[in-house]
């Protein structure tokens, strides 16, 4: 197990190169393009030159992306071109207000969707086929539609919460609970309904199986079936389905910050993207990437841990 | 027991997730307005570009405004205002000027205002920034510490804006190398260091000593930055925030929600038509043709119809009050396609021609660009659309290869400014930079002309270029800036009317 883990790590950081490299080789060849950009419109000719060269994008692609990684083995990602800011520092700040949307959405996601999912598949019936029809509606309407109609409603003309911004838990933890709210509201309606559907598969498809039938035999609860056994044995397509759910967030973290004006990582790399910041470019992508193997890995790991079959793959 | 524990815990979590939702109203929690608390929340589009002076936008420039002073300050015309110069003079070659500084200034550091800090931030944007060419050469005098001479080795006929802009900060800081760390300024106001988040929130508090804090009656300053247009109006309307600029597409809504809202007027919508001898597209070498592109646009109908009524159709580049604006001139073009089929037929290209447009991202195309492709489609001229994006976008728009351009271009409030942007061979928005011997003639006699004879120069720059048809202008379109009805707006001071200045606010 302990090769096989490994064996995924390196494989990982594989991934992480290529990724990365593919990334600079997009941002590669716009020097003057971002040093006017970076000087304004009114820049001269041979001031853009200068700054061609500060900014090192004279080099060839193999020399910065070297000089890149370089730095990166130092812990240091480099300034933006724009501000000056600090990758690092800016990540430092971005990063907590991402991950907090994304995990508090996921946390209730899990919560929520297999209490749907196991409702529908157990009650069958009206329930399930209401809770079908509540789960590609879900699905079907985009997070930034559910965000506004939010807005309107529970901001405006209510006024019950924020319509925009966020406030740090060290500052209030009311205020961070009550900035939050909204987008997570907005997140979840879809991803809980797009799960909710996969888990009813999941235990629809286990509760179909001998062993289940065996166990009604023996005169075992339901319940104690449900709980002990089918979630149990529902949890690998659960696991994949929330692992997939966790991307799916990650990139709609990009849009609802926009909604509500979120100081996250997705607004960063949105910025970034649009003014060719190559260093917070670099920095975004490489974070999102290191989330994204991370949760791919603790998804092989669980996988691996409740299903013995999978420690010899 | 563990069982009961598994099922708290969520269930928990969705219970504080959704406590948020019977807290009490945000609105007013953070402001109540200027009348409370003294507090200006002013929403902001984009991010501020870090705190490097000669790295400062002036559009939705507030955090810049709030933390240095300049030399003198720019009035809505391009004229000099005091700053920290109390008092100051401009040699009659235009290539000095000499200012007195206020004494009792001092910096957020501590260290008192004086000219070695003037002298030091002159030197340093004619090193750094995008402006750098604007003060090559420069010599900065300091007879002592309250005087200073900057001298520039050419007549400047704008040299007003060239001392109105370097944001006035320490020479020790520029030595430093740290300029993007923490700003030093001796502006109205001072960062909150602890009330700040980049790309979130900046807070500033009022600087008291400051010459002019009685001007900036807000104890407090925050920007918030909201990129969305649609997040920034929910947060206006909730009073989150007091002020934003929005589009025409939000105008209604937010009149409505009671807020008020200043027109700002500092665009013209326009053809470029710099390519006037003809060198990438032959025809546009005509003048009877680029006259017939200008008769084919209509222009009331564009006011209507494209901005919902917010505008007023022009006919020249300039802005209106500004010293090359020609008041009362009538639209030597007028919409009339026949007339412009006739001067077609005349120029011989009645079979009409191609011509490239390229287009790029917050332009309006969407609304004017359809139009403008079939009102020139009546004088069988062709357009192919080009979509420039990516970071070599701007570059390819100003290289020239375009020689046409469809553009919502700044008429500025210093007149000169356009002239020198638009109009000169050297100009980055003259596209083809092909030089004319009758505004080379011109200009010679604004850079030795007393200011009488400077506007009398730029007006006939003005008829030259409207006559020769260098631009088919089309529409002064209204920009908006919303605001809270607590906050007074009366008057906009940004030459380039684009947004309220901070000093604005009262």
């Amino acid at each position: 197990m302990a090769i096989s883990l490994l064996k995924r790590l390196v494989r990982s950081l594989a991934v992480l190169l290529v990724v990365t490299f593919a990334t600079f080789c997009l941002m590669f060849g716009n020097g003057p393009g971002i040093a006017r950009a970076v000087l304004g419109m009114n820049a001269r000719d041979a001031d853009v030159q200068r700054k061609v060269v500060t900014l090192g994008l004279d080099q060839p692609l193999l020399v910065q992306y070297g000089k890149w990684l370089g730095s990166l083995f130092h812990g240091d990602l480099g300034a933006s071109f724009f501000t000056g800011q600090s990758v690092t520092d800016a990540l430092s700040t971005r990063v907590p207000v991402t991950l907090a949307l994304v995990l508090i959405t996921l946390a209730l996601t899990v919560v929520l969707s297999v209490l749907f999912g196991v409702t529908a598949a157990v009650k069958g019936g009206w329930v399930d086929r209401v809770l079908q029809f509540l789960s590609v509606l879900g699905t079907a309407v985009p997070a930034f539609i559910i965000a506004i109609a939010l807005v309107f409603t529970l901001a405006v003309a209510w006024r019950a919460l924020p319509a925009t911004g966020y406030v740090s838990p060290d500052i209030s933890l009311s205020g961070w609970v009550k900035s939050l709210t909204l987008p997570v509201l907005a997140l979840l309606v879809g991803s809980v309904a797009g799960a909710a559907a996969q888990f009813r598969t999941a235990v629809l498809d286990t509760l179909g199986r001998d062993f289940v039938r065996t166990l009604r035999a023996r005169g075992i609860s339901e319940r104690h079936i449900i709980f002990r056994h089918v979630l149990r044995n529902s949890a690998g397509p659960g696991l994949t389905v929330l692992s997939l759910t966790t991307f799916g967030l990650l990139g709609g973290a990009v849009f609802i910050e926009q909604v509500f004006a979120l100081p996250g990582m997705g607004q960063l790399a949105n910025q970034a993207a649009q003014t060719n910041d190559v260093p917070m470019v670099m920095g975004t992508v490489l974070v999102t990437t290191v989330i994204v193997l991370i949760v791919n890995f603790l998804g092989d790991l669980t996988a691996t841990l409740l299903n013995p079959k999978a420690r010899t793959r | 027991m563990r069982r009961s524990t598994r099922a708290v815990v969520p269930v928990a979590a969705l219970g504080i997730l959704l406590a948020g939702c019977t807290g009490e109203s945000t609105a007013g929690s953070g402001n109540t307005g200027p009348g409370g608390k003294g507090t200006l929340t002013l929403g902001m589009s984009a991010d501020i570009q870090g705190w490097d002076p000669s790295n400062q936008p002036g559009y939705q420039g507030w955090a810049g405004e709030a933390v240095w002073d300049t030399l003198v300050q720019c009035d809505e015309f391009g004229k000099p205002q005091p700053d920290i110069a109390d008092k100051w003079s401009i040699s009659k070659d235009s290539r000095s000027f000499t200012a007195h500084i206020r004494s009792d200034q001092t910096f957020s550091d501590g260290s008192p205002v004086d000219s070695a800090a003037v002298a030091a931030t002159f030197k340093y944007v004619a090193s750094h920034g995008g402006a750098q060419g604007d003060y090559k050469g420069i010599k900065v005098e300091t007879p002592d510490a309250q005087n200073v001479t900057i001298t520039w080795p050419d007549p400047q006929p704008l040299i007003v804006l060239r001392v109105c802009a370097p944001k006035i900060t320490t020479k020790a800081l520029l030595d430093s190398g740290k300029v993007n760390d923490t700003p030093v300024g001796s502006g109205p106001y001072t960062l909150d260091k602890a009330g700040a988040t980049r790309g979130s929130v900046y807070t500033f508090t009022r600087n008291d000593k400051n010459w002019n804090a009685a001007n900036y009656p807000y104890k407090k300053l925050v920007l918030k930055v909201i990129e969305s247009e649609t997040a920034a109006v929910s947060a206006l309307k909730t009073g989150q925030i007091d002020g934003t600029l929005i589009s025409a597409q939000n105008y209604n809504e937010v009149k409505a929600s009671g807020q008020k809202i200043v027109s700002l007027k500092g665009v013209t919508t326009r053809l470029l038509l710099t390519d006037y001898q003809g060198k990438k597209v032959p025809a546009l070498g005509s003048v009877d043709v680029r006259r017939a592109i200008n008769m084919v646009f209509d222009k009331q109908a564009m006011v209507k119809n494209l901005y919902q009524g917010h505008g007023e159709p022009s006919s020249q580049i300039f802005r209106p009050g500004s010293s090359a604006y020609i008041d009362g001139m009538a639209d030597p073009y007028p919409y009339d396609v026949e007339a412009a089929k006739a001067l077609m037929k005349k120029a011989g290209h009645q079979d009409g021609f191609t011509i490239e447009l390229p287009t790029m991202a917050g332009q309006n195309f969407e609304r004017l660009m359809p139009y403008v492709k079939q009102q020139l489609g009546l004088l069988n001229i062709k357009v192919k659309q080009v979509a420039l994006s990516g970071a070599n976008a701007i570059g390819d728009l100003l290289s020239g290869k375009y020689p046409v351009v469809l553009w919502q271009l700044g008429n500025l409030g210093e007149s000169l400014a356009d002239i020198n942007t638009v109009v000169l061979s050297t100009g980055y928005w003259n596209l083809s930079h092909e030089k004319d011997a009758t505004v080379d003639r011109l200009w010679k006699r604004i850079l030795t002309g007393d200011e009488s004879q400077r506007k009398t120069a730029q007006q006939e720059i003005n008829k030259y270029i409207v006559d020769q048809a260098w631009f088919a202008p089309m529409v002064n379109p209204e920009g908006f800036y919303a605001h809270n009805p607590k906050v007074t707006v009366d008057h906009v001071s940004d030459f380039e009317a684009l947004t309220p200045k901070l000093r604005d606010f009262k």
